[in-house]
């Protein structure tokens, strides 16, 4: 019993993570068509941004915030800068400048800060008794925080000026641009809020993974997953599943050893993705 | 108010609208009539900005209209595409705020409210999604979103399209009120129905030019203004 509440745990944890980079991912492919490649590695960028904030003496939680912020602005308008000449050209240079950039971050990280691993020590040590077991209160906290940050995102897209235009511009940019919406200043911020989130992501984990170049490699993987079974630009879907799959793949590890959990997982999606293509469902739906 | 003056446009080397000059003064209704594929929303795309390269001059209040869609919009010129006008997956009300938005926030309601009193069936499905409306309910409400604006000048394409007579009747209407409150329509439309409620004025046009201008007075019955622009227009 305790090795399921510990699994069930574990899988929210992840999935939690995997939410918000697949939140950013989908957000930017609903209101700019793009599939980004770079993504799990503004996530290492956010890990590391927390790492070196701590080992100069930040707090934690500050360090996550600047991660966001940092990541998300200098990150963001810098991809934007990149993207922009490409955004009339053919949808596979895209794709390469995002595989590119991929490669340039991973490789100078591991110049810059070396290839092994930078273990941290999570902000709260604390643990708590939950169904015969100790879990740690830091796991429960992402956790929180990831809910808290993706419920703040719907109600952003809902009810906030820039979100309603976020999505206006998903649906039908020629329109919005019609109406007055500022539709580069939108694209700006679909960049920073979604590479915002996939630092947030890599600094909330870094005390559970570590801190290392490639660790955004596995939930850029998976995040694709979600965001392609979810529906491509569709912000609400790849959260939710995301922490469907974490939980999933996390459960199905009990009794399907080793990387064959995977299998369970791609089972699901490729069954998703079935009763997605029967309803048909539109793309771009935030 | 509107002013164009030798107004040229291109498709790469299509030289498609072969300079065109024309005037919508505040509170008057004017019309853009002639055959298919003659130029007349490509002219409007082109005043809005979001067509094919231009050259000429487009000159909104005396001063020069440039610049990307939205900053037009911003300077108070209104559009209402023939089609795809709405964000399917918004809300009536969502699509209407999507616009309003630009304004302070105490004018929020107020734009609701226009939008609402023009059309009131738009208040009774103002939490339905744009894109499950019927036809006519998303060119009612395509337009109610650009009147609700308060725009100083407003160009609508082909809004009877595929109307009944009754829609017909309630979008034309709407539009006078636009004109009765100084706002100028310029209008892209087939039905004299339309034209003859909403407009002073027509302009003709022909493979990208405009080859007359007449009052709508001139014209007591849809025969003779279709006389005309087959005349013309051919």
């Amino acid at each position: 019993m305790e090795h399921v509440v510990v699994a069930a745990l574990n899988g929210l944890v992840v999935g939690a993570s995997l939410a918000l980079v697949a939140a950013g991912l989908a957000l930017l492919f609903g209101v700019l068509g793009i599939l980004n490649f770079a993504q799990g590695d503004f996530f290492m960028l956010g890990a590391y941004v927390v790492y070196f904030a701590v080992a100069g003496g930040l707090s934690f939680w500050l360090g996550v915030v600047a991660a966001g912020l940092v990541v998300g602005v200098v990150g963001g308008l810098g991809l934007m800068l990149m993207l922009w000449p490409l955004r009339e050209r053919a949808h596979a240079l895209v794709l390469l400048a995002t595989l590119g950039l991929s490669l340039i971050l991973e490789q100078l990280a591991t110049n810059r800060f070396g290839a092994d691993a930078k273990p941290m020590a999570a902000p709260i040590g604390a643990r708590l008794a939950i169904g015969g077991t100790e879990y740690p209160v830091y796991d429960l906290l992402v956790v929180g925080a990831a809910i808290v940050i993706l419920a703040g995102g719907y109600v952003f897209l809902r009810y906030v000026k820039y979100g309603i235009w976020l999505r206006a511009v998903a649906q039908n940019q020629r329109m919005a641009s019609v109406l007055g919406v500022p539709v580069s200043r939108v694209y700006a911020l679909a960049f920073v809020v979604s590479l915002g989130l996939a630092a947030v992501a890599g600094s909330l984990l870094a005390p559970l993974t570590s801190v290392y170049p490639t660790v955004g490699l596995d939930v850029n993987l998976n995040a694709f997953i979600v965001v392609i079974a979810g529906g491509l630009g569709n912000f609400r879907g790849a959260a939710l599943l995301a922490l469907v799959l974490g939980v999933v793949e996390s459960l199905g590890s009990i009794v399907i050893p080793g990387q064959a959990v995977q299998l369970l997982v791609f089972a699901l999606v490729i069954l998703l993705l079935i009763v997605r293509s029967q309803r048909q469902q539109v793309l771009a739906r935030l | 108010m509107l002013e164009l003056r030798e107004l040229h446009s291109f498709y790469g080397r299509s030289h498609v609208i072969q300079g065109i000059s024309l005037r919508v003064g505040r509170g008057e209704g004017v019309g853009l009539i002639g055959h298919n594929g003659v130029g007349k929303t490509t002219t409007l795309k082109s005043i809005m900005g979001t067509g094919p390269r231009t050259r000429g001059r487009i000159v909104l209040e005396d001063r020069d209209l440039r610049g990307p869609a939205h900053a037009r919009a911003r300077r108070g010129l209104g559009f209402v595409p023939d089609s795809e006008a709405v964000f399917p997956e918004m809300t009536v009300e969502e699509n209407i705020r999507t616009g309003a938005m630009l304004k302070r926030r105490g004018d929020h309601k107020r734009c609701l409210d226009t939008a609402y009193e023009l059309f009131p069936v738009l208040a009774e499905r103002r939490h339905q999604l744009g894109g499950t409306l019927s036809g006519g309910q998303q060119k009612m409400l395509s337009l109610a979103r650009g009147l609700a604006l308060e725009p100083r000048l407003i160009m609508v394409d082909e809004p009877s399209e595929g109307l009944m007579p009754i829609n017909v009747d309630l979008i034309a209407t709407a539009l006078r009120r636009a004109v009765d409150s100084g706002i100028g329509v310029l209008v892209v439309d087939a039905s004299f129905q339309l034209l003859k409620t909403v407009c002073s004025r027509v302009y003709v046009m022909k493979q990208g030019r405009i080859t007359g201008e007449h009052e709508l007075d001139d014209f007591a019955t849809a025969e003779r203004l279709v006389e005309t622009y087959l005349r013309e227009g051919s």
